[in-house]
């Protein structure tokens, strides 16, 4: 089924808010085979709770991205043992370059990730570590939406003042006509 | 296409909030630009609205485009990006002359109310004017680009999304004031003669030569960040930055120095003497916007004709018992897994969450939709009622212990877990209904028993939207009242609500029986100020004074603390709460701590805060009001704040699992799903709604508590005392609203309900 033109930019805005801003701090930068792996992870200090994971696969020779590959992800806490498998895609990821997908890192620590990439049949392995922090506040990242009433106070209180000292300038002005 | 250049192209990063935003303004700015352009065609051209409009699309371009989404890989495309936000987007907005069109496009109240005691300020029109100088505006811009370039500042704004955002702010409001003299914005006088500004556009160039040198000749990088990044195409760091700073050095010059040369022709054009002329502006009386005619809904070309049309209810009435009659069938006879189930998520997940969004998007449209009444109308043609509602009970008390018990009961017996539960309920709501309205006159069922009715009744009063008179004079002239009375064609409002001296949306049904009765064709569903009667303290017809009416209080003081237990019942540490007691007492059930903590939650702790409040109100004010009309009053104002939370509550359900639906009617409809099960996520952006939703409850509820402090009160510090404890109360609501919203949450209708989802 074809959309109609005019709700493509409807769709496309409301598809996107879903996805998850990729790019970001470079966590691991790895050579397997014949590709060079990037992974970023989309806060700069990660810490546990949602990430978004995502990818850049290039070529070694020319370094050219990589966007037919098959992506697989495995996330093993050190001290717990917990797993987290995960499929990035570049359909999740905004930079379409890149494969990214959302993940929930249950906790701080040392996490082992395993990258495993399907290309044309052949299969790259690469693993590494990254450091996650223990779970920053998620009040800190809503900040702007939270301080949206006291701010609209603030505003009404300012504005309620402004007003008064109109009215009592008005009635000095009156006076001093009258007198 | 080149698949790696068309991934490039596709690589937006569209913001909703920043989209949302953009539109919001262009809209705004459009508006005023058609009624200026009305008024005064030459000022306001079509090349002012096509400026404006590319200046938006540059902002676009700059924080939703390819650029954006490279700039953490690129510097040339971090370097674009900047001068998007500096160069290109102040100056074509400023060229739209946006001060008059964009204040004439906001709605009245904004313009005249909210801002007008800021714009005719004289303390900030001189700071304004101070902004804009020449001299003021120049070191503005200098200052940051050059303080954002030092690489500990760029490193910052690269590691941190608030600080990127906040660079990114002051760069373009720097650029604005900096732009601001040098296109000279109409009605502001010119503080400075034109030909200043070139002097000011060389040294602008000059702080950009001194930085892109710095960049595009450096033998090492300068931002870290970009050290690390991976090699695109094998563009080497350096190489990147070269590029950026040549980026930086000719088209920001062009930008600089183009403007300074036009300046200078004009300036030569017409002559020296008329260029060191200031700039005069001839005053030109703006004239006021007229006061607009209440919006009907009933005139709207195509809706209005829908729902003028005489059997409408019973159509939408008609299609929500089919629809009530296969959730119950489902309830009953299907698989009791509530996520495949109609009755476990069409009820629970999107009934409650579009009847809020109705109720704050236009009004009662859902008791408009019941299903309930329509067999009682029907076995009324046969078998007509003989009784009145008993004197005694014509109070909210009935609905209001109903509406405790139906909340109770929702988490004592996890109602939305068990689909033959709700069935059961539906069927005791037809039955219930039927029983009360085939023996008592009027619609005693909706006004005095139905608790979710009183959900509604009290929630509408913050609606947009009211079953309203259009011109008050023609109901003077009625004799023949049938909008009450009724006549032989339709009957009269069943709920005794006396259009002329209806006052809010307070028991109305939205039925358009009124509607329908009116020989004159004078109501109508009009456009009204939100929340109007929680301030006011007046008459009406039906209802007598709000402000009077303890049962209402009660009942306003269940569901707004009712909002808060509700939801805190999902949440994370609330259930661990209550598994903590339930271990620890060694219950078989968990119904008593449930029954405690609703118990408390929505009669003990209301009734004593409620009742402090007043007294602490009473006594502070030293009025001869009540201390029982005092808490009334301002109980009513904080029916906002609870309508936040239900909000955020319902749409959070809603939005996170609109799609439970699929499985559940596919399954209803063939009893196998092939497919998986719909994958439920709460999306990124829904916290941001909740919190506004929560915001916009508390500004309005505080707004109402104040305006019904000064009635109470005589004196602005006297309104304040008496305002303070109600005050505290709201504020302490809407924080525990907003650590609900924080909170892991149990994702109730979906397939992982018995796990917790976070934001």
């Amino acid at each position: 089924m074809t959309l109609p033109k005019f709700l493509l930019p409807v769709v496309t805005i409301l598809t996107q808010a879903f996805a998850f801003a990729d790019g970001g701090t470079v966590q691991l930068h790895k050579e397997a085979g014949a590709l060079v792996i990037t992974v970023f992870s989309s806060s700069a200090s990660l810490s546990a709770g949602p990430v978004d994971i995502s990818l850049l696969l290039q070529k070694r020779n020319g370094l050219e991205p990589v966007l037919d590959a098959n992506v697989s992800l495995l996330l093993r806490s050190d001290a717990s043992g917990t797993e987290i498998r995960a499929r990035p895609t570049r359909e999740q990821a905004q930079n379409k370059l890149l494969y990214a997908a959302p993940v929930t890192l249950a906790e701080s620590g040392k996490w082992w990730l395993d990258i495993s990439i399907l290309r044309n049949g052949e299969r790259t392995e690469a693993t590494g570590t990254i450091d996650v922090a223990p779970a920053s506040e998620m009040a800190a990242s809503y900040w702007g939406y939270i301080a949206f009433a006291p701010l609209m106070i603030v505003f009404f209180v300012v504005r309620e003042w402004l007003l008064r000292r109109r009215l009592e300038l008005r009635v000095k002005r009156c006076e001093i006509i009258w007198n | 296409m080149d698949p790696v250049a068309a991934a490039v192209l596709a690589s937006w990063t569209l913001d909703l909030t920043g989209v949302c935003l953009l539109l919001a303004v262009a809209t705004v700015y459009f508006r005023g630009w058609l009624r200026l352009h009305a008024e005064l065609p030459r000022k306001y051209t079509m090349g002012r609205l096509a400026a404006f409009a590319s200046g938006l699309l540059a902002v676009l371009l700059a924080l939703d485009s390819p650029v954006d989404a490279f700039g953490g890989l690129l510097l040339q495309a971090h370097m674009i990006q900047h001068l998007l936000l500096i160069m290109v987007a102040p100056p074509l907005l400023l060229l739209g002359q946006p001060v008059l069109p964009l204040l004439r496009g906001l709605p009245q109240f904004v313009f005249k109310d909210a801002l007008g005691p800021f714009l005719s300020c004289p303390e900030l029109r001189q700071l304004g004017r101070a902004m804009v100088h020449p001299i003021v505006s120049w070191f503005a811009l200098a200052s940051v680009i050059t303080v954002w370039h030092l690489p500990r500042l760029y490193e910052l704004g690269l590691h941190s999304q608030a600080w990127h955002r906040a660079e990114h702010a002051c760069f373009f409001w720097s650029a604005v004031v900096f732009w601001w003299p040098v296109v000279g914005l109409w009605p502001s006088h010119a503080v400075c003669p034109r030909w200043a500004m070139i002097p000011c556009l060389v040294l602008a160039d000059l702080v950009n030569t001194g930085l892109s040198a710095v960049l595009s000749f450096s033998d090492h990088v300068l931002y870290a960040s970009y050290q690390l990044a991976p090699r695109l195409w094998g563009i080497s760091a350096l190489d990147d930055q070269a590029a950026a700073g040549a980026i930086m050095w000719v088209p920001g010059s062009i930008a600089f120095l183009v403007p300074a040369v036009i300046l200078g022709m004009r300036a030569l054009e017409s002559g020296r003497a008329h260029a060191m002329q200031r700039t005069t502006i001839p005053h030109i009386r703006v004239p006021r916007i007229p006061s607009t005619v209440p919006r009907d809904l009933l005139r709207m070309p195509i809706l209005g004709y829908i729902l003028r049309y005489r059997h409408f209810r019973r159509c939408i009435q008609a299609a929500m018992l089919l629809l009530a009659a296969a959730v119950a069938a489902d309830g009953f006879f299907g698989p009791q897994i509530a996520p495949m189930n109609l009755a476990g998520v069409l009820p629970w997940t999107h009934w409650r969450g579009l009847a809020v969004i109705a109720l704050l998007m236009a009004g009662n449209l859902f008791c408009m939709a019941c299903p309930f009444t329509l067999p009682r109308d029907l076995a009324r043609k046969a078998v007509s009622p003989r009784y009145r509602w008993p004197r005694r009970l014509r109070s909210k008390w009935i609905a209001a212990a109903l509406l405790a018990a139906y909340l109770w009961g929702y988490e004592a017996f996890a109602l939305w877990d068990s689909p033959r539960s709700t069935a059961w309920i539906i069927l005791g709501y037809f039955i219930a209904a039927f029983a009360v309205d085939t023996v008592f006159k009027g619609a005693s069922f909706c006004k005095y028993v139905c608790p979710i009715g009183q959900f509604h009744f009290v929630h509408s009063l913050v609606s947009p939207l009211q079953v309203k008179v259009r011109e008050p004079a023609v109901c003077n002239a009625c004799v023949t009242h049938d909008c009450i009375r009724g006549n032989d064609r339709q009957r009269g409002c069943e709920l005794r609500l006396f259009q002329p001296k209806k006052l809010d949306n307070f028991d109305c049904t939205f039925c358009l029986d009124c509607v329908q009765a009116c020989p004159q064709a004078n109501v109508g569903i009009l456009r009204v100020l939100p929340g109007q009667s929680l301030r006011e303290n007046r008459h009406s017809s039906g209802i007598g004074r709000l402000t009077r009416r303890p049962d209402v209080a009660a009942l306003v003081l269940i569901l707004v603390f009712g909002a808060f237990v509700n939801a805190a019942g999902m949440t994370e540490p609330v259930m661990m709460w209550m598994h903590h007691w339930h271990a620890r007492l060694g219950l078989h059930s968990m119904v008593p701590v449930v029954t405690v903590l609703y118990v408390g939650g929505l009669l003990i702790i209301p009734g004593i805060v409620a009742a402090a409040c007043g007294w602490v109100s009473q006594h502070w004010a030293q009025t001869t009001a009540a201390w029982k009309d005092l808490t009334c009053s301002f109980t009513l104002a904080l029916v906002p704040v609870g309508f936040g939370m239900w909000l955020a509550h319902f749409s959070n359900h809603l939005i996170a699992g609109w799609s439970t639906l699929i499985p559940a009617v596919e399954k209803f409809f063939s009893r196998a799903y092939s497919g998986g099960y719909p994958r439920t996520g709460i999306p990124s952006w829904l916290p941001c709604l909740e919190f506004l939703f929560l915001g916009l409850g508390l500004l309005l509820t505080l707004y109402s508590a104040w305006r019904v402090a000064c009635r109470v009160s005589d004196g602005d510090r006297m309104a304040l005392a008496v305002m303070s404890p109600w005050a505290v109360l709201a504020g302490g609501l809407y924080s525990s609203g907003i650590w609900i919203v924080l909170q892991p949450m149990q994702m109730r209708g979906a397939m992982m309900m018995h796990g917790m989802m976070m934001h």
